[in-house]
């Protein structure tokens, strides 16, 4: 680690974490899951210091760095799923899981929209949950997730239309414990 | 010149907040005339309030020690740590967790020396001070039960030292957890919302001498000593004069309430 890197605004990292932890979970389904990833988040951030260029929005960086990770997280977990079993190729949804304790203060409606979520694609959720929760400029999620502008706002059409089709024809939810 | 009609993606980038005031004006005027734009429009937005009702309260949730201390820079002599753990790790894998659990514990109890009570205060004041909601957990309105609660959890009382002629007040106090024992913090703050901590914890170890100590973690500077009953660490990010100026305060003030305690 080169160390003439410039430190990271430590109160800004700790004030992202919550932030962090949400996309984690919104990224892999599962809360504990989620942390390992955050974790791993801000480790690489360390790492990886010098990439980071103060004054620019530490937040979207961060995203930056989880994204990749969890691509490439995912592409290995792929990989050894190929090796064990042949009917892995399910995929990663299936592994979406509302944690009760995390939400059992939430109504019962809004535990439906996070199950709706759960149930699209990861990369539509991921530009859902960027644009829609977290508020950021369609140009800065094409950055965050090395896609094209154009690609960004046809998976958040895509995502928008699926999760209104499964409001309107609802499937019983299963939420797991 | 009418203007054109908004194509599907522009109506979620209008959905979104993400045009331009004029275009944004031009777009809500044309939905006056085009009810299912307008119903598209309503739907996305009813759907990102939904989004965010739903997913806002895991902002609350409490942030679990781990990720605090991995938001932390990596203390100096990493590669030597790094190394460390990396083995206690594929001691894990190999030999099962039990193995790994004992390199852990020694890995933990390492960390527990003076100098990390000095990182360990810079980096809870970090947290704390920068929480303008919620930086404590008892206000000073109640400071005779604070007083109660942090001497009950620590088995050793500290009266809140006043630091008036530094310029600053009590906000409150909370229990922090250390790495081997509960850390009570005391908050102040100036007119200028500059914040000071004020943090101590049990200390078995008798202290030879008497002697002020300085590290700066991050930009928080802080100035740490020890008693015969605690370790002390005021922490700040403010200048170091300012900051010392507290620490005299605090430590005059602690020797006066433990004279009696001293001459035993």
């Amino acid at each position: 680690m080169p160390t003439d890197a410039p430190a990271l605004p430590h109160p800004d990292l700790v004030a992202a974490i919550p932030r962090l932890r949400r996309y984690a979970r919104v990224l892999t389904g599962e809360a504990s899951r989620a942390d390992d990833l955050v974790q791993d988040t801000l480790a690489r951030a360390w790492e990886k210091r010098g990439l980071w260029q103060a004054g620019t929005d530490l937040r979207a960086w961060l995203f930056t760095v989880m994204h990749n990770l969890f691509v490439n997280q995912r592409a290995l977990a792929r990989r050894d799923a190929a090796t064990l079993s042949l009917d892995a190729t399910s995929g990663l949804g299936d592994a979406w899981q509302v944690s009760v304790a995390a939400s059992q203060h939430l109504h019962v409606e809004l535990q439906e929209v996070i199950v709706q979520l759960g149930r699209l694609p990861a990369e539509q959720r991921e530009v859902l949950v960027l644009a829609a929760v977290e508020e950021m400029k369609y140009e800065e999620i094409a950055q965050v997730l090395d896609i094209p502008v154009g690609t960004v706002m046809s998976r958040l059409s895509r995502a928008r239309e699926k999760l209104r089709r499964i409001v309107t024809e609802p499937v019983p939810l299963k939420i797991v414990r | 010149m009418t203007p054109r009609s908004p194509s599907e993606a522009e109506l979620h980038a209008y959905a979104d907040g993400q045009l331009s005031s004029e275009r944004a004006a031009q777009i809500e005027a044309l939905l006056a005339r085009d009810p299912e734009s307008a119903a598209l429009v309503a739907t996305i937005r009813q759907q990102n309030a939904e989004l965010i009702r739903a997913l806002d309260p895991w902002l609350g949730e409490p942030v679990p020690d781990r990720l605090l201390r991995a938001a932390a820079a990596p203390p100096r002599g990493l590669a030597i740590r790094w190394w460390r753990e990396t083995l206690a790790l594929a001691a894990t894998l190999v030999l099962g967790v039990a193995i790994g659990w004992l390199v852990r514990d020694e890995l933990l109890e390492s960390r527990g020396t003076p100098t990390s009570f000095a990182q360990e205060a810079a980096f809870s004041h970090a947290i704390y001070a920068s929480d303008r909601g919620r930086p404590v957990e008892v206000g000073a309105q109640e400071e005779a039960r604070l007083v109660r609660w942090l001497a009950r959890r620590l088995g050793v009382e500290v009266p809140p030292p006043d630091l008036t002629d530094a310029g600053f007040s009590l906000v409150g106090g909370r229990l922090v957890a250390g790495n081997e024992k509960p850390t009570a913090l005391l908050m102040y703050e100036n007119a200028d919302k500059q914040r000071l901590t004020l943090q101590w914890r049990k200390n078995d170890r008798r202290a030879d001498e008497f002697e002020f100590r300085y590290a700066a973690e991050n930009g928080v500077g802080v100035f740490y000593w020890v008693d015969t009953n605690c370790a002390y660490a005021v922490s700040g990010d403010v200048d170091r004069t300012k900051l010392l100026e507290a620490a005299r305060l605090v430590h005059a003030q602690l020797v006066a309430a433990y004279a009696p305690h001293l001459q035993r």
